[in-house]
């Protein structure tokens, strides 16, 4: 178990460095960088820039560009935004707490739904199952950020009491924020919760035709011990797989859903960032953004050898 | 160990497999006695209804099949066809206990062999936990896996094919049953361990008291196990009788063709 908890974090700071140096070049081979994106459309001498060049060190080769940075952000400091001039981790770490529980509620919602339909419309088969493929199809089929603008209209203009664009910050008032987040969070959750719900009724019916799930009720088992012990307990192990994949997703989607519900997480920032050339604050993003997905899904990996004894060796 | 006292009494057992499309009569109106403490054999070829027979006993399906079950079935005189899905759960693992075919799958990957056995004893007996645990030592002794008390902690995919029969064969007689079905018990394994498991069943019985229903489709895994023998054929029983009767003057063709079925090592002076 340690080896494999050790392997896997170097595993994942293998994964981080690789993302960090395609994000740092990619942001450059945009055409036109921050000075000249600044400059926009004024015509400025060729010097005036060439020395702001300079002084944010975008003169140099960009490979010495990148070993700086790299440098200086294993050490935690993540430079200042071009634009504003503060540091970054200071502009991205309080955007960075609201889109991560607005994909933490997502998630959760997700799971609860996915889990729920799927379970149910295995075990129940018939009729249950008939609504829930056909819900599951019909979700599927519409992109989330339909799904989320519909939420707003109907919300908007059936149940004008809810306030849909008032995001409140959790210190100031957790439960309003929460509140504020749920249907944001619903219409990022349903796309991924449709991929969960479907993969979890795969894998339990999979798990029902096993043998051992008859040897568990030749015991005489109450149902309940057979659910958890020897259908659940099998099927965990592609749910959990699919649910950690998914939360790539999510961070995308969610940056979608904040611009409509008008959240103020990274999504609107990261686009701002890109679009002003900030390369200081697009680098951290993106690496903010893996490092999550990486790192939930070395938790995923970890959760496989708990359930599964054979994943471990 | 006479007919004169069955603990179980089947009368006119059918069994029909309901799909979508048609109904299939697995098991067309058997009847048969199993005595207390007595081994009777079931052979017939593949598909002639043993396994459905077996589990129509217990009241068990494969999930996703629809059976219907209809005639009676008469243990110590209440009839399982009839009795609450409650009641019934009382009986299985605790009264009447199964061994299925393939031991490679028929263990929880994913629960270590003492939970296995853990559950079912916790279950029917309301012991501890620490008590449980240590029946469930006893008996994977009992069946012959060497150092129990730590190869309880192991997964299944840690043991042999042998060795999960064993595993299976405890799971079966944890809770003493009265009755103890074992469905093709040694086909899935290899011929050496395919002897020491029917030793094993053979021993287990006369130490427990326990009927057994042994059901095979090789009559040489019967011949010296059983007192009598029933030839199942077609969802039918066509031949029941004492197993010398049945091996030395077979009435029914078909038993005739199974018994020519079976590679005979010693002289051919058996046969008639
Ligand atoms: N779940 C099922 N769905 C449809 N038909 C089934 C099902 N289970 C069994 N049958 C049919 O019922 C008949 C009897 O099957 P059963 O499993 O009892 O045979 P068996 O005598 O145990 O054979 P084997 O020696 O191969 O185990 C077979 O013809 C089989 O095709
Ligand atoms: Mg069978």
């Amino acid at each position: 178990m340690r080896r494999m908890v050790i392997a896997r974090l170097a595993w994942t700071v293998a994964i981080l460095l690789g993302v960090s140096f395609v994000a740092f070049m990619l942001v450059r081979a945009l055409p036109g960088d921050f000075v000249q994106t600044s400059a926009g459309a004024q015509n400025v001498a060729s010097d005036v820039l060439e020395a702001a060049r300079r002084e944010l060190g975008l003169d140099r080769p960009l490979l010495e560009q990148y070993l700086i940075w790299l440098g200086n952000a294993v050490r935690g400091d993540f430079g200042y935004s071009f634009v504003t001039r503060q540091p970054v981790v200071g502009e991205i770490l309080p955007r960075f707490v609201v889109t991560f529980q607005l994909t933490l509620i997502a998630g959760l919602i997700a799971m609860a739904m996915g889990v729920a339909t799927g379970l149910a419309s295995a075990r129940l088969r018939g009729r249950a199952d008939w609504i829930v493929r056909l819900y599951n199809g019909f979700i599927l089929a519409v992109p989330n950020f339909v799904v989320a603008t519909l939420i707003v209209l109907v919300v908007g203009l059936y149940f004008p009491q809810i306030a849909i664009f008032n995001y409140t910050p959790f210190f100031t008032d957790p439960l309003a924020n929460i509140g504020g987040l749920l249907l944001p969070a619903l219409s990022l959750a349903l796309a991924v919760s449709v991929t969960i719900s479907e993969n979890t009724r795969a894998a339990v019916l999979e798990v029902s035709g096993q043998d051992f799930v008859m040897v568990a009720r030749a015991k005489g088992l109450l149902p309940r011990t057979v659910l958890a012990n020897y259908l659940m307990r099998n099927a965990l192990t592609p749910i959990v797989t699919v649910t950690g994949l998914q939360v790539a997703t999510l961070l995308g989607g969610s940056i979608l859903v904040e611009t409509i519900f008008a959240i103020p997480g990274m999504g609107q920032y990261l686009f701002d960032s890109i679009t002003s050339r900030d390369y200081p604050v697009i680098q951290a993003i993106v690496l903010l953004a893996s490092a999550v997905v990486v790192i939930v899904n070395m938790f995923v990996d970890i959760a496989y050898a708990r359930i599964d004894a054979r994943a471990q060796s | 160990m006479s007919k004169a006292d069955p603990i179980l009494r089947v009368r006119d057992l059918t069994a029909r497999i309901v799909t979508r499309k048609e109904t299939f009569q697995a098991v067309r109106g058997i009847s048969f006695d199993i005595g207390a403490g007595e081994a009777v054999g079931f052979v017939g070829e593949s598909g002639c209804g043993k396994s459905v027979t077996a589990r129509a006993l217990m009241r068990l399906a494969p999930e996703g099949t629809a059976i219907a079950l209809d005639g009676a079935v008469d243990f110590h005189g209440q009839d399982l066809l009839r009795l609450g899905e409650v009641a019934m759960r009382d009986i299985r693992g605790r009264r009447i206990a199964m061994v299925f075919q393939d031991p490679m799958t028929s263990l929880n990957p994913v629960m270590s062999i003492g939970a296995q056995i853990d559950d079912i004893v916790c279950r029917h007996m309301g012991l501890s936990r620490r008590e449980a645990r240590q029946r469930t030592v006893e008996l994977l002794a009992s069946v012959g896996i060497p150092d129990a008390a730590h190869r309880a902690d192991d997964y299944p995919h840690q043991f042999s094919g042998g060795m999960r029969q064993r595993v299976l064969i405890a799971v079966a007689i944890s809770c003493d049953p009265e009755l103890l079905i074992a469905d093709e018990p040694t086909t899935a394994l290899d011929v050496t361990v395919q002897a020491q498991i029917l030793r094993l069943l053979l021993r287990l019985r006369d130490e427990r008291g326990m009927s057994l229903m042994l059901i095979t489709h090789d009559f040489g895994v019967v011949a010296g196990m059983v007192e009598r023998v029933n030839v199942m054929y077609g969802g039918e029983i066509v031949e029941a009788g004492p197993v010398e009767q049945v091996f030395h003057a077979p009435g029914h063709a078909y038993t005739r063709a199974l018994l020519d079925a079976v590679p005979r090592l010693d002289s051919a002076g058996q046969k008639q």
